[in-house]
């Protein structure tokens, strides 16, 4: 659905159009099906990769395809749907009205266009009185929601959204994720950026890391936690003398808490408490977060 | 097909935003009343009442069609940058093309509706003061139709890639080139006749002025209030070969406009 290789962007901005490189060669690949995340601190490059995807901004270099063509062709659009970061609409417009525009725009029309409105508007949990009410009296999550609506008002086979959850309270955020799932097992392939590494933790089946306008991770949530080491958490019943420990574990700060920095230390570990006799009350294993493989990326990228 | 349909969904919001400009009411009510005021000159002047209120009316048109073009016109495309709306706007299956095709139209039916009810406010006062509503009139007013439609063009191309302020300046400038580029030309090929500017200067100013003549839309071509308030006949074809004049210009105008705003980035 989306590919991106050696993808090159540079703005240009000032009286002297001083250049500031924002995608030094993204490599990107999302399979049909998919919830893809693509995560990365502010400034790292995750709109503008997205807007290259919609065709908003012009590459300087590499390959970009969107659903099988280049974004500069209408065609890759035809089956697309996105919404932007804190979408902006014509706030003289009602919610409904505004959902009419962007459909009649993807070639919807008279009964057709009104049972797909009434379809986007339950997907994102907006069928509410407010939908009637003109936008410039929208609070941010309201806005949300019908951003989310104009996108999937074509049905689109690939739906870009940037950062969704933003503005959205818990239930908003629920909402959303209820709504990404049950797109995507309708067949919607769903690539979106977000802040929200929870969120993008529960609901992606594979997630891109960019940070400094290089794709730095990508793979499952798994892949990439697993990448950066597991630690095991090994609860006993009977406190064990810090100098007898087996080599790779460590205390965890109370007597009877230990820290097993891998696998092979956990094996030396657990052979060392049968040969004591040591009981094990029981054990845990601890991957670092999303949050903080992006955190041990971003201090790289900064070193 | 879906192309056509998406320029027609553009235009008709870009005429429903329109229409929700407060200036565009400032300038239709202020033309009313010069409309009006045209009956007091008719009074005062030394010249035919008729004439002049014919004459006057006819440049109230002409200028509040400018008005309209020049402030609505430059904004169009600038607010829905500004207003961050083009992003989910070109994230649909449309082209740039369609987009500034769409906003132009939008526009274009604005001044249609402006220059109609001004035409029932002309006509009107005409029939009331007795000043002799004759058909031929309508000549002049299609024709000041078609000088705004360059005009509205003319707006959007400096919109799609220069600030408000900027395209509302080189708009005004290519409207006063327009109307002053035959006169021009005809006085420096007059002083050249005359021998007051002889040998390199005169040539590089009659080049000048032919290529003034040349780049810019003749608009003085589209004011033919002397014709028909004069009741003179206008020469044959005159508004089928400037109809077809005008769609050149318009054309130019938005191929490089659309040209342009499709190798914009949007940030």
């Amino acid at each position: 659905m989306i590919q991106i290789e050696s993808l090159q962007k540079t703005y240009r901005s000032g009286f002297l159009m001083i250049p500031k490189v924002a995608l030094k060669g993204v490599d990107l690949h999302v399979p049909q099906g998919m919830i893809y995340g693509f995560i990365g601190p502010n400034g790292a490059g995750k709109s503008t990769t997205i807007k290259v995807l919609t065709g908003l901004l012009r590459k300087d270099s590499g390959k970009v395809l969107v659903n099988g063509f280049s974004p500069s062709d209408v065609k890759s659009r035809q089956s697309l749907g996105y919404s932007p970061e804190q979408p902006y609409f014509y706030d003289y417009l009602t919610g409904r009205e505004l959902l009419t525009f962007y459909g009649r725009l993807v070639g919807l029309w008279g009964a057709e266009l009104n049972s797909r409105i009434s379809w986007a508007l339950s997907m994102v949990n907006a069928d509410k009185d407010w939908i009637d009410r003109r936008l410039r009296t929208y609070s941010k999550g309201m806005m949300q929601r019908v951003g989310l609506a104009q996108a999937i008002l074509g049905k689109p086979e690939l739906l870009i959204l940037d950062e969704p959850m933003t503005g959205l309270d818990p239930m908003g955020r629920r909402d959303l994720r209820e709504a990404i799932l049950s797109l995507n097992k309708e067949g919607v392939t769903i690539f979106y950026s977000s802040h929200l590494l929870s969120d993008v933790e529960s609901i992606s089946h594979r997630v891109a890391m960019i940070v400094d306008g290089r794709v730095v991770r990508e793979g499952t949530v798994d892949e990439i936690t697993a990448s950066c080491g597991v630690e095991y958490h090994v609860h006993t019943l009977e406190s064990i003398p810090l100098a007898d420990l087996p080599e790779g574990v460590l205390s965890a700060g109370h007597p009877q808490e230990w820290i097993c920095k891998d696998g092979m230390a956990r094996d030396r570990f657990l052979s060392f408490c049968l040969k004591s006799g040591i009981s094990i009350e029981r054990m845990d294993h601890q991957r670092p977060s999303l949050e903080d493989v992006l955190t041990q990326e971003i201090v790289r990228a900064e070193s | 097909m879906q192309s056509l349909s998406n320029i027609g969904v553009i235009a008709l919001n870009t005429f429903r935003e329109s229409v929700r400009d407060k200036i565009l009411y400032n300038i239709f009510f202020l033309a009313i009343g010069l409309a009006f005021f045209s009956i007091l000159l008719g009074e005062w002047s030394v010249f035919d009442r008729a004439h002049v209120i014919k004459s006057t009316t006819l440049s109230i048109m002409s200028i509040s069609g400018l008005l309209i073009s020049v402030f609505v016109g430059i904004s169009l495309v600038q607010k829905e940058i500004q207003g961050r709306t083009v992003l989910t706007l070109l994230s649909k299956p449309i082209s740039r093309a369609a987009f500034i095709v769409g906003k132009y139209l939008g526009l274009l039916a604005v001044v249609a509706v402006h220059l109609s009810l001004l035409t029932l406010v002309y006509y009107g006062i005409l029939w009331l003061t007795n000043s002799n509503p004759t058909v031929d009139l309508l000549q002049a007013i299609y024709l000041v139709f078609c000088e705004m439609a360059i005009v509205v063009a003319v707006a959007l191309l400096f919109s799609s890639f220069s600030t408000p302020v900027l395209s509302a300046l080189f708009t005004l400038g290519v409207y006063i080139a327009g109307h002053l580029s035959n006169q021009l030309l005809e006085q420096v090929r007059f002083v050249r006749r005359m021998g007051e500017v002889e040998g390199m200067q005169s040539v590089i100013m009659e080049k000048t002025a032919i290529f003034v003549h040349a780049i810019f839309p003749g608009l003085y071509r589209f004011n033919i209030s002397g014709y028909v308030v004069h009741q003179v006949a206008l020469p044959p074809f005159y508004l089928l070969w400037n109809t077809l004049y005008a769609l050149g210009y318009i054309g130019v105008f938005l191929a490089v406009a659309s040209w342009w705003f499709s190798r914009r980035d949007f940030l």
